[in-house]
């Protein structure tokens, strides 16, 4: 896909991960946005009766969108652990922030409302999930 | 608000909405964006004849943004009402659709990810209601008048003490637990409590008792259901835990799995 290409520019830094790695710790700090090159990887959040998988990230996939709502106070809201090896893609969050510059303010309202109930609905479905297999 | 300098923004148009009024329905087409200026906006799902809420806005927030992100390929996935009487800005989405046509390509990749995982986190928390409303629904056929309380419940007979809500510190009141589960209690009262405080579904107690291991339990809960034995002067109500801290829920986990 012509989009994947463009998305492909952006990549300063590939990396390696064997089986079960947690690539990303919930609650740990940390701005960097991957993109999966190869491998799946499981997303999981904390609950007040266990953890729960929210997702599995596939090849393409980006983690750390979380950046365009706040950048440089990113804290992660869930863990990515690696299902299988794993090769990520990090994006070069300088030139990212640059692009997302460039974006209207009314536009960018749009993205960080978007963001924001994409975290608010997630954290619903892991409760709701929890409460109904707990 | 001018985006970028350059070219007119169509003029914001406000719009009021009473309490209770709908704003946008579940599976309309229509891409206007609504920023709230004042009030209360409920997103929700329709579902079996009932609503089940996504979301609750308030001022700043926006509605509408994943339709416009969809470029309004899609009908709108969920209603909005007014739960306040609110005033809503109209965004006209045709400048922000050239400006999003002309967003940074990695930009737009990483918004269409969010969009799509929050289409499939939207599905999975009506799903989710859906299926806990089917079981509820189950229970009433099984035992009418306890369907609030459908989890697995123990018999007992302990005495509590408990006091209305709004009620002074120094109300204590007395009752006896006749069953509890994860989810309530069943408590019954002398009818003359009810003569000075109000016992009808909705009214809200703290509760503290001790369980029959001898651990205290304490919380906070809401009569589902009133039931009076006149013969005996009693009242026998269904009432449904709305606070119970992280210590209390693990005494009553163990107790439950005793």
């Amino acid at each position: 896909m012509e989009i994947d290409q463009l998305v492909y520019a952006y990549i300063a830094n590939e990396e390696e991960y064997p089986d079960k790695t947690v690539v990303i710790e919930e609650g740990s700090k940390g701005d960097w946005v991957y993109m999966v090159l190869e491998g799946q990887l499981r997303v999981k959040k904390k609950t007040a009766k266990g953890t729960v998988t929210v997702y599995t990230l596939k090849e393409g996939d980006i983690v750390g969108e979380m950046l365009l709502l706040e950048p440089g106070k990113g804290v992660r809201s869930a863990s990515v652990i690696a299902d299988g090896p794993v090769r990520l893609g990090v994006l070069d969050t300088a030139h990212l922030l640059r692009d997302y510059d460039t974006v209207s303010p009314q536009l960018k309202g749009l993205i960080r409302s978007l963001i924001q109930r994409l975290e608010e609905t997630t954290d619903k479905v892991c409760d709701l999930a929890a409460e109904a297999t707990g | 608000m001018v985006a970028n300098g350059k070219g007119k923004m169509p003029p914001i148009v406000s719009l009021k909405y009473k309490r209770g009024e709908l704003i946008i329905k579940e599976g309309d087409y229509g891409i206007s964006i609504y920023k709230i200026v004042k009030g209360k906006v409920r997103i929700f799902n329709e579902s079996g004849g009932g609503e089940i809420p996504l979301a609750t806005l308030a001022r700043g927030e926006i509605i509408g943004e994943m339709t416009f992100l969809n470029r309004g390929e899609e009908p709108r996935t969920a209603s909005a009402r007014a739960i306040e009487d609110s005033e809503l800005e109209v965004w006209h989405p045709s400048t922000l659709k050239k400006e999003y046509e002309e967003m940074p390509p990695v930009i737009k990749y990483i918004v269409n990810q969010a969009l799509q995982r929050l289409v499939r986190m939207n599905q999975l928390v009506t799903q989710f209601a859906a299926k806990r409303q089917q079981s509820m629904e189950k229970a009433k056929q099984r035992e009418p008048g306890t369907a609030q309380r459908f989890y697995y419940r123990k018999e007992l007979d302990q005495e509590c003490i408990y006091r209305p809500v709004n009620s002074p510190k120094t109300v204590r009141l007395g009752g006896r637990v006749k069953d509890i589960s994860l989810n309530g209690v069943g408590l019954e009262v002398r009818s003359k409590n009810a003569l000075n405080f109000s016992h009808e579904a909705g009214d809200t107690f703290h509760v503290t008792m001790m369980l029959p291991t001898n651990k205290k339990l304490t919380f906070k809960a809401k009569i589902q259901s009133v039931k009076l034995d006149r013969t005996l002067g009693r009242i026998l109500m269904g009432l449904q835990f709305e606070e119970m801290d992280g210590e209390n829920r693990k005494t009553l986990g163990f107790f439950m799995r005793s």
